[in-house]
C-alpha cells in the first residue's frame, strides 16, 4: 500500500480577507458625511416697506440719514462722515433716542456694496444695543438738469 | 475504569459580521446616488462682505435674482428687464406665498439697478428679501 503513503493533497481554501471591509466602508461614510457641506444661502435679510406705508412721515429727529454720494462718501445727517466712523456715530445718535431709525440713502450712481457697508454697520449697532434693526433705504436720484 | 469528564464545551458568542460590509456599501452607494448637485447658475458676480450676514433657514421657496457689474439682470437663468420682474415675481408669489427674494448683486453695481429690482418687487409685493453677502 506504498502507494496510498504519499503526500496528502489538502485542498487549502483560498480566501480574501473581509473583516476589514465594514469598517473601511463606514470610514468612508463617516468621512463622507464629515465633509459635506450644504450650500446654505446667506445674507442680511430685509423686508420692504408695503407701499401704503411710504406716505408716512417721520420727524427729522426720528432719523438718522446715512446718505452716500456717487463717489462712496458717506454723510451723517449732512455732516461728512467715513465708514471707519459710521459706527461711532450711529450709536451715539441711538445713544440720545434709542427709537430713531437709520435712513440709509444711497445714490443711484454709487456702488452696491457701499449701501450694503451702511446697512451692516446699522445693523452691528442695533445688535450691540440689543434694539430690533430699523432700517429703511432709500435712494437719491440723479440731478436732471 | 474509564473515567468519563464531561467536557465543557465552550461556545464562542458570534455576531455574524460578513455582511457588514454589504450594508456599508449599500449605503455608501445609496447617499452618492441620491445627492443632487445644486449648481449654482447665475451671473458671475462679486458678492459683498458683511459681518452681519446669517444664515437662511428656509431652504424652498427662494427666488434668486442676480445683478453683474454692469447692471445686467436674470431670474431663473433669463435676462430681464426691471419691468419685467412684477409679473415674474406676482406669479411666484400666487404659488408660494411665503416667497423670500434673494438678491444677488456684484458689489460694484450701480445701487439704482437694485433701487429699480427692489421697486419691482414692491410692487409685486414680494416684500421679504434677503441681500447676499459673503461672512466677513
Amino acid at each position: 500500500m506504498a502507494l496510498f503513503e504519499g503526500k496528502r493533497f489538502v485542498p487549502e481554501e483560498a480566501e480574501i480577507p473581509t473583516s476589514s471591509m465594514a469598517d473601511i466602508a463606514f470610514l468612508l461614510i463617516i468621512f463622507f458625511i464629515l465633509t459635506t457641506t450644504f450650500a446654505r444661502e446667506k445674507g442680511i435679510k430685509f423686508v420692504l416697506p408695503e407701499q401704503k406705508q411710504q406716505e408716512v412721515k417721520l420727524k427729522k429727529d426720528k432719523l438718522i440719514i446715512v446718505a452716500i454720494n456717487d463717489k462712496g462718501k458717506v454723510f451723517i445727517n449732512d455732516q461728512p462722515t467715513s465708514f471707519d466712523a459710521l459706527h461711532d456715530e450711529i450709536k451715539k445718535y441711538l445713544q440720545e433716542n434709542s427709537k430713531r431709525i437709520v435712513y440709509v440713502k444711497t445714490h443711484e450712481d454709487a456702488a452696491y456694496q457701499y449701501m450694503i457697508k451702511a446697512f451692516d454697520i446699522a445693523k452691528q449697532v442695533y445688535q450691540e444695543m440689543k434694539l430690533p434693526p430699523k432700517v429703511a433705504l432709500g435712494v437719491i436720484k440723479r440731478r436732471t438738469e | 475504569m474509564a473515567l468519563k469528564i464531561k467536557r465543557k464545551r465552550e461556545t464562542k458568542a458570534m455576531i455574524p459580521t460578513a455582511s457588514m460590509a454589504d450594508i456599508a456599501f449599500l449605503l455608501l452607494i445609496f447617499f452618492m446616488v441620491t445627492t443632487v448637485f445644486k449648481k449654482d447658475r447665475g451671473l458671475r458676480i462679486e458678492l459683498p462682505t458683511a459681518t452681519t450676514t446669517e444664515r437662511l433657514v428656509k431652504q424652498r421657496g427662494l427666488t434668486s435674482i442676480w445683478i453683474n457689474r454692469a447692471g445686467r439682470i436674470t431670474v431663473d437663468d433669463n435676462f430681464v428687464k426691471p419691468k419685467q420682474i412684477v409679473p415674474i415675481f406676482r406669479r411666484k408669489l400666487s404659488e408660494e406665498p411665503g416667497l423670500i427674494v434673494i438678491i444677488k448683486s456684484d458689489k460694484n453695481a450701480r445701487y439704482g439697478v437694485v433701487e429699480d429690482v427692489m421697486d419691482a418687487l414692491k410692487e409685486a409685493q414680494a416684500y421679504r428679501v434677503v441681500f447676499a453677502t459673503k461672512k466677513e
